[in-house]
């Protein structure tokens, strides 16, 4: 099913950026937790009441009192949203449409290897680098959270945070492989591929803002990842992660079809 | 038993571009030349053969296997040498060899050590910083290290010095002397010229002729007698021209090459 042999060059040529985000990840995580302070959420708050637009936007809300609550204000809401997604447009973009375009692809189909397990050794490089950074992050939230407030993370919780998270992701990394598989030219597989995830994340941050322009998250996948709604057990924020799930393996699936029967003029 | 069969082949990319109802059948262990200038379809006849593109009419089966049902089966014993060379830039020559042999999960005793020789093909290099010619170099190299029973090559000798030119040229006649099916797209006549048994001519898209080398040279060669005032400047003359000499007059016969034959089928209307 899987090549390995191209499994290994493609994974390691996803270690650069891995550690690159890996690392700004660890930043960002590391300050924002150790920012935990009951005493600090007023002082916050203060921000909130000052620019409630601008905080609300990045994903920030007023009165988060857990710390898993601080965590989603301030890390699920950008930092955990879009380094993940940078991931997947330069990755997703790199895997498929990038051979296409510069002729390397006859390459790779110039051999006893099947289209299909091109399409599917590529799909797995791109959700194999995702769930590396999500096993990452969990991991480090961890840590992080027990050696400076033992005892104050619900472990639980986290995990169904990070599950629904990952799904989020896997779903923006199919929207970049579809793209990546249909066009053979690179303009156009990132205009799509960035485009689309970048453009929905614009209307989230727009419908967080207010009132008038909430009607925007009817029209982002964003809103499908309810945070906050994870990880109190709604059942609706429950059914959001799964549809992303399942979204996601219907793109994928639907990027390696179109792949294995498309014209490749290489 | 043909190796290669292509039946009523077309594809039109409009404005007169494309491939036009072309039929080759190219037989087990025989050489066939692709000939045609730039533009004229060899490239996307390739790319059907290889299984890179589907055909909207008529079909493409190497060894009655069809092109882009069976390409993966196909191409276990395929070499292929691609017009526009494209490996992945990041890697040297020698990882990059060493992957694709991996990647064809090829046995440790293939051809890859003989042919870098053969070619004096030096593979520390990253591909990114190689020349045009070492790149071709590894193309080849590439292509014929796991022994394929048939080579698709397009331009194969393109960017190479008339050295390695005749090194290849070699390397197909061997290839031939050991059965294999060779298709070779060129517009270098010479190098159609001395390894090829048949030759198919491609413009705009429509094959124009296909017939053996010695057919189509034969149709077109010219004798001509000259008479010379004295033997001694006739037998000359038969020396320095490679002519036949009776007496003071001497018959040459101006061997046209496949140049000639090729502006022949080409020159006049530019647009049929």
């Amino acid at each position: 099913m899987l090549n390995w042999t191209l499994y290994k060059r493609e994974v390691k040529n996803s270690v650069k950026m891995l550690v690159i985000f890996g690392a700004v990840i660890t930043m960002y995580v590391a300050i924002i937790i150790s920012m935990y302070d009951p005493e600090m959420m007023v002082s916050l708050d203060k921000f909130y009441e000052l620019m409630p637009e601008l905080m609300a936007s990045v994903g920030m809300s007023a009165g988060a009192t857990t710390l898993i609550g601080f965590m989603i204000s301030y890390l699920y809401g950008f930092i955990l949203l879009l380094f993940p997604m940078l991931f997947c447009i330069l990755r997703g973009n790199g895997l498929v449409a990038k051979y296409t375009d510069k002729g390397s692809m006859a390459t790779l189909l110039a051999a006893p290897v099947k289209r299909k397990t091109v399409a599917l050794t590529q799909m797995s490089v791109l959700i194999s680098g995702i769930l590396i950074l999500m096993i990452y992050a969990t991991g480090l939230e961890i840590i992080i959270a027990e050696t400076s407030f033992p005892g104050e993370l619900v472990i639980s919780e986290l995990l169904k945070l990070n599950a629904a998270l990952m799904c989020l992701h896997l779903f923006i990394g199919s929207i970049c492989f579809l793209a990546s598989c249909v066009f053979s030219d690179t303009k156009y597989s990132i205009a799509f591929g960035a485009g689309i995830p970048v453009l929905m994340y614009v209307l989230q941050m727009l419908a967080n803002t207010g009132e008038k322009a909430e009607a925007a998250k009817y029209f982002t996948f964003f809103t499908l990842f309810n945070a906050d709604g994870v990880v109190a057990g709604e059942s609706n924020a429950i059914i959001g992660a799964v549809v992303l799930g399942i979204g996601a393996a219907v793109l994928y699936a639907g990027g390696i079809t179109v792949f294995c029967k498309k014209d490749l003029h290489i | 038993m043909s190796a290669i069969d292509i039946q009523n082949l077309s594809r039109d990319y409009g404005g007169g571009k494309g491939i036009f109802d072309v039929s080759i059948s190219v037989d087990k262990g025989e050489v066939f030349g692709f000939l045609g200038p730039n533009g004229s379809g060899k490239t996307t006849t390739i790319r059907h053969l290889m299984g890179f593109i589907k055909p909207k009419v008529g079909s493409c089966q190497i060894n009655r296997m069809d092109c882009w049902k069976n390409r993966d089966e196909i191409q276990k014993s395929l070499g292929y040498i691609p017009g526009e060379i494209s490996f992945f830039d990041d890697m040297t020559g020698k990882e990059f060899l060493k992957f694709i042999s991996e990647y064809r999960s090829l046995k440790r005793d293939n051809r890859m050590s003989e042919m870098i020789e053969r070619f004096e093909l030096d593979p520390k290099d990253k591909i990114k910083k190689m020349s045009k010619g070492m790149k071709q170099k590894l193309g080849i190299v590439s292509a014929f290290m796991h022994d394929p029973d048939i080579l698709i090559l397009d331009e194969p000798t393109s960017g190479l010095d008339p050295l390695m030119q005749n090194r290849f040229i070699e390397l197909m006649a061997e290839e031939k002397e050991k059965g294999k099916t060779i298709f070779l797209s060129s517009h270098m006549f010479e190098e159609v010229e001395r390894t090829c048994d048949r030759i198919g001519i491609i413009r705009n898209g429509k094959l124009v002729t296909v017939d053996s080398v010695e057919t189509l040279r034969k149709r077109h060669m010219r004798s001509y007698t000259v008479h010379l005032d004295t033997p001694e400047e006739a037998e000359a003359f038969a020396k320095d021209f490679d002519g036949i000499c009776t007496d003071n007059s001497v018959t040459v016969t101006a061997k046209r090459g496949l140049e000639a034959i090729f502006m022949d089928y080409y020159g006049g209307d530019d647009h049929a």
